[in-house]
């Protein structure tokens, strides 16, 4: 029973994927759609050189590109300040949509934050590599394809800026 | 007397296991087992390139271990069942069909209620899977569909497999094979519920992925359950049943008893069969019917009870004045 009950849903899968194949993959919670031409909610950890803020002036390697990534999709940014971990459960409650501030691929919050691919591989102090990412909310995989995809196209310039190598 | 002396040491030693015709179909199951090992290591592969190392990863690697279990369990037995007998084992080895049997059953319903379980607890924490981007020589797309190529691979072979296992598994009424079909149909409906899940993750159901593992989950642990269920009336010398149900008593049984009360002088015959793996071992009570039989009777007896089925291996009759009652249900 339960296997013909797989197959027919898997076959109306697939003819919902084929139609809407630009659609796929979708938010869960409908964010990216709601952020184009609306707001960006993203949180903010300091972390130079990839995030500083200094009388409310924000700059930083992930400052530009998450500026410019909202550009992109015609949203307003709605920043937050604060600590990592305060921020990434802000996230995971979903008062947020991005959390930055220089985490990187061996981020303890894997479990309750989706991130992205790393964008650019530097040393770190202890001479091992340290792959960047970006973490955006658990679920939302068509916000986290889109910003992924922005990443992507900045990876050359973002590598030559903090002297480090491409993923 | 060192004629019979010699007879009876040719008896104990004797290894027939297969008719000439079944061992043909022997040779073809244990390639099917090494294809299925062959299979799963690919799969294996083919699973940790697409999804890498993440924690829905875990648990697919403990199902693939388990997957392992079966095949593996079959090689071995067949290795040992057909080891002659010794004095430490004047039984022989034909059990350890039996246990394989069990360890196999055991894989089944491990796998189905892990599935279960691990899903169970992804639904109930509402964890929305993050799936995003790939990169495969320069191309860059969602990493949800190089997943269902990868679960596709891995779905098309084990139906296959476990289908071409069925027909071995009746003929050599091998049950190791039988739950080694099932765990196959596991492991392609495995596949499917995870299509399915990653599909449901592409349109945004994210629960979607979660329900269907546990759907197959509790498929998987039912079969496992029925086949734990069986492996265990094995070990206990329940009586033998057919290869895929416990319930339905194997035509032997009757077939034995046919044989016997066709032969003149048997007033009334008791019958227990039990299995002992692939081949079964029949305890034969007669009552001859005017209290009195010669030995060349008993022996051919013996050989119309060996006559009505090939598995027939170990064969016991004994002459008795009333049937033994014991805990016998009346046939």
């Amino acid at each position: 029973m339960s296997t013909r009950l797989i197959t027919s849903v898997a076959a109306a899968l697939v003819v919902v994927g084929s139609s809407a194949c630009a659609a796929i993959p979708a938010d869960t919670e409908g964010t990216l759609e709601r952020a184009s031409g609306g707001v960006l909610r993203v949180g903010m950890s300091e972390h130079p050189p990839w995030t500083e803020v200094d009388d409310g002036e924000r700059t930083g390697v992930e400052v530009d590109l998450i500026e410019e990534f909202a550009e992109s999709i015609d949203a307003e940014l709605e920043w937050q300040d604060g600590g990592e971990e305060h921020l990434i459960e802000q996230l995971h409650a979903g008062s947020l949509d991005v959390v930055i501030g220089g985490l990187t691929e061996k981020s303890p919050w894997m479990e309750q934050a989706a991130l992205t691919r790393p964008y650019v591989v530097v040393t770190s102090s202890s001479g091992s590599p340290e792959p960047h990412v970006m973490a955006s909310r658990m679920g939302e995989n068509a916000l986290l394809v889109a910003l992924e995809r922005h990443l992507e196209q900045h990876e050359a310039e973002v590598a030559e800026r903090v002297d480090g190598a491409r993923p | 007397m060192r004629r019979r002396g010699a007879e009876h040491v040719a008896g104990l030693a004797e290894r027939i296991e297969l008719p000439a015709s079944k061992r043909q179909v022997l040779q073809r199951a244990v390639r099917l087992e090494w294809l299925t090992i062959a299979f799963l290591v690919t799969a294996v592969a083919a699973m940790y390139a697409a999804a890498g190392s993440s924690q829905a990863m875990k648990a697919a690697w403990i199902e693939d271990l388990l997957s392992f279990l079966p095949p593996i369990a079959f090689l071995v037995t067949n290795r040992v069942r057909s080891k002659e007998p010794t004095v430490e084992h004047p039984y022989g080895f034909h059990r350890s069909v039996s246990i394989g049997y069990l360890v196999a059953a055991t894989a089944l319903l491990l796998m189905g209620s892990f599935l279960v379980v691990e899903s169970g607890l992804a639904l109930a924490a509402a964890e929305r899977t993050p799936i995003g981007l790939v990169t495969v020589f320069g191309h860059t797309f969602w990493a949800g569909w190089l997943m269902v190529a990868a679960l596709t691979y891995t779905l098309v072979p084990p139906v296959l497999l476990g289908r071409a296992k069925l027909g071995p598994a009746r003929e050599l009424h091998d049950k190791v094979l039988y739950a080694d079909a099932d765990m196959n149909k596991a492991d392609w409906q495995t596949a499917a519920a995870g299509i399915v899940g990653v599909l449901g993750i592409g349109i945004g159901l994210w629960w979607l992925d979660a329900v269907a593992a546990i759907l197959i989950g509790a498929s998987v642990a039912h079969d496992g359950w029925r086949n734990l269920r069986t492996a265990l009336g094995d070990l206990m010398d329940s009586r033998a049943s057919v290869h895929d149900d416990w319930r339905t008593v194997h035509p032997a049984v009757d077939g034995i008893r046919d044989a016997v009360m066709a032969h003149g002088g048997v007033a009334a015959v008791q019958v227990r069969v039990r299995e002992e793996g692939h081949v079964f071992h029949a305890e034969v009570f007669v009552v001859p019917g005017d209290e009195r039989i010669a030995l060349g009777e008993l022996e051919d007896i013996r050989d119309a009870v060996r006559a009505v089925d090939w598995k027939l291996h170990h064969v016991v009759v004994v002459p008795v004045r009333t049937l033994p009652v014991g805990n016998l249900p009346s046939p």
